[in-house]
């Protein structure tokens, strides 16, 4: 996109004023907030102590207990990624190209993992993966079960799919839907069988959408803590978790602030990376 | 390089059919139009023989292999879109090498075929581009050299200049035809415009609602059109009710409102079957108002090179009246009309 040339009149300013309010009070104000905090030093009778400290960037950074957490929470959210990809890739073509009047509920029921709350959602996984619930007794019936899914990692994963799968599914959508069919007729009369247009065509195409997806999936499954928390039921850990009890358990604002900047740091530092990985393949497609 | 024949092709969507009955043969190395207005079919018909579409009923053969029921890809087609449908992720190279990739050529072979349909097209030091990184005539003649580049069966396009502005839209009618004569591919080429189908084509397929109303040479496609819509659709005409009155040789006798007509028609018209007699503006004659069928002018308009004339007579039928060269006549004028029989038409 090129800068404008003129400056933006001062009318379009004032529109921009409510949402820039929003953004510093209630964004701006908390992170500098955290950020300051992070800096103190810890207190028994406060949120945090008169001096200023890097002690507790030193502790979260060479604990190998801290670090083991983040890595963990990192593989858990890349393992979400790669996951939910692979069933959103599939469901996203069709969404896209569908000419069913059943196209609207199709859209529905990719959203019907946001249209409960997440704990309840969380005891409806818990329900469903338990050692006497119905996905283990289906497995006995197999031969193959019953599987640990409950207070181990995969539990958590398969329900941090599920919940974050439309925030994948949608911007591949998007980008499916954007792209001419007449490119899929065009390679098909070029000799292009089905499977040959879906890959050097529609997949590359498409690769915007699945970069955003693969971004706000990240994003979303790094720092998730409900999900974690009950289907971990606290022996699944994560940076999440353990910011939280530091906070609420060890009361330890400053050191659970420095953690929780480490984690946004870490994720922030992943996504440019990831971007600078993509941006070639992307320039192709400007 | 092969003929086309296309027999009984019927495409129905729901319950509306889009092309009914549609028969046609091309000859190797033949260029035809499909022409007709939008809806008319001759897109659906395209699509059905590039295997785009699927015909409800009918046959489509290349020479003696039927294709009715192959998917495109396994047709050896070239076929060009109006969008050009260009790949934007591929520069110009890639975009034109795919077909041949898909044919299994790469390499050496795969360059030196590519090298030569960019010149043959003229986009010589282009081949690094990307699509939008090229004018709308570029991206067309991109468009043509991917299709040629795989030496198809058939050449298939799509209304492929009506995205250009005028002028180049003229120059691409030459290169499109001058390039198909030199390759000798046999080509099917769709259009709504009459004219772009008069220059490139050997022969035309009239179409309305579906059905083909006429096939023929440009000439007589223009002269001896045989049905009303297409003699309205090509070019204009004034359409004369009328009831033959007798068979000369190869003349009919019309009596219409202007009198009696002596002009050509189909060998299928009676002695007493009514009909239109189309006689073109340009068929038509300004003299003075002494002699001929007496108007006056009612509508003038100067093009540059013609001025059209409207030309109400004492019975209030309209004549359109087409003249070249310097404006003699006014609006309001007295004029008289002269028709030239020879170039009038009998139609239904």
């Amino acid at each position: 996109m090129k800068p404008k040339e003129t400056g933006i009149p001062l009318g379009r300013w004032l529109l921009a004023v409510p949402a820039l309010a929003l953004v510093s009070v209630f964004i701006a104000t908390p992170y500098l907030n955290i950020v300051v905090m992070s800096l103190r030093s810890p207190s028994n009778v406060q949120a945090f102590g008169p001096e200023f400290t890097l002690q507790n960037y030193v502790r979260a950074l060479s604990d190998r207990l801290y670090l083991g957490l983040l890595g963990d929470t990192l593989l858990y959210a890349a393992v979400t990624v790669a996951f939910s990809l692979l069933l959103a890739y599939p469901m996203a073509l069709h969404l896209a190209r569908t000419q069913s009047r059943y196209r609207g509920l199709l859209y529905a029921a990719v959203l019907s993992p946001l249209l409960t709350g997440v704990v309840i959602r969380c005891f409806g996984w818990i329900v469903l993966l338990a050692s006497q619930g119905l996905v283990n007794d289906g497995l006995r019936q197999l031969g193959l079960g019953p599987v640990q899914f409950l207070y181990r990692p995969v539990g958590v994963i398969i329900a941090l799919v599920h919940v974050f799968l439309p925030f994948m599914i949608l911007p591949i959508v998007n980008a499916i839907e954007a792209i001419d069919p007449r490119l899929e007729e065009a390679a098909r009369t070029l000799g292009a069988s089905r499977t040959t247009v879906l890959l050097r065509v529609i997949l590359p195409l498409s690769m915007p959408g699945v970069q955003s997806g693969v971004i706000l999936v990240f994003v979303l499954a790094a720092s998730a803590y409900v999900i974690p928390m009950l289907l971990g039921g606290g022996r699944v850990q994560t940076m999440a978790t353990v910011i939280v009890q530091q906070l609420l358990g060890g009361f330890l604002w400053p050191f659970g602030a420095a953690l929780a900047l480490v984690l946004s740091a870490t994720v922030a530092l992943l996504l440019v990376a990831f971007a600078l990985v993509t941006k070639r393949g992307m320039r192709r497609l400007a | 390089m092969s003929r086309l024949t296309i027999r009984e092709l019927t495409k129905v969507y729901a319950t509306n059919p889009a092309v009914q009955d549609f028969d046609l043969d091309v000859a190797e190395g033949e260029f035809v139009s499909l022409l007709g207005p939008s809806g008319c079919g001759k897109t659906t018909t395209l699509r059905c023989v590039a295997g785009l579409e699927i015909p409800t009923r009918g046959r489509i053969s290349f020479g003696d292999r039927e294709v009715t029921r192959l998917p495109p890809e396994k047709r050896n087609i070239g076929m060009v879109f109006q969008s050009y449908a260009l790949f934007p992720h591929m520069i110009v190279a890639e975009n034109i090498a795919f077909g041949l990739q898909m044919r299994g050529l790469s390499g050496g072979e795969a360059r030196r075929r590519v090298d030569a349909v960019i010149d043959m097209v003229q986009l010589g030091g282009l081949h690094e581009r990307y699509p939008r990184q090229l004018s709308g005539g570029q991206q067309q003649r991109v468009a043509l050299a991917r299709a040629l580049v795989v030496e198809p069966a058939l050449l298939l396009l799509d209304e492929p200049l009506a995205n250009l502005d005028a002028k180049l839209r003229d120059e691409m009618r030459v290169f499109i035809r001058s390039l198909q004569q030199r390759t000798g591919i046999t080509t099917l080429y769709v259009t709504h415009d009459q004219a772009e189908a008069m220059t490139m084509s050997d022969r035309i397929v009239v179409m309305f609602g579906g059905r083909i109303h006429q096939i023929g040479l440009p000439q007589e496609i223009y002269h001896r059109p045989a049905t009303r819509d297409v003699a309205n659709f090509i070019g204009q005409s004034n359409l004369l009710a009328g009831r033959v009155v007798a068979r000369e040789d190869a003349r009919i006798a019309v009596e219409t409102a202007v009198g009696l007509v002596r002009c050509g028609g189909p060998p299928s018209f009676a002695v007493g079957a009514a009909g239109h007699v189309m006689v073109r503006p340009e068929a038509i004659r300004l003299v003075a108002a002494n002699s001929g069928l007496v108007g006056r002018i009612t509508e003038r308009h100067f093009l540059g090179n013609v001025v059209n004339y409207r030309v109400t007579l004492a019975n209030g039928t309209m004549i359109s009246v087409q003249a070249v060269g310097e404006e003699t006549c006014r609006k309001g004028d007295e004029v008289g009309l002269v028709l030239d029989e020879g170039k009038a038409w009998l139609l239904p």
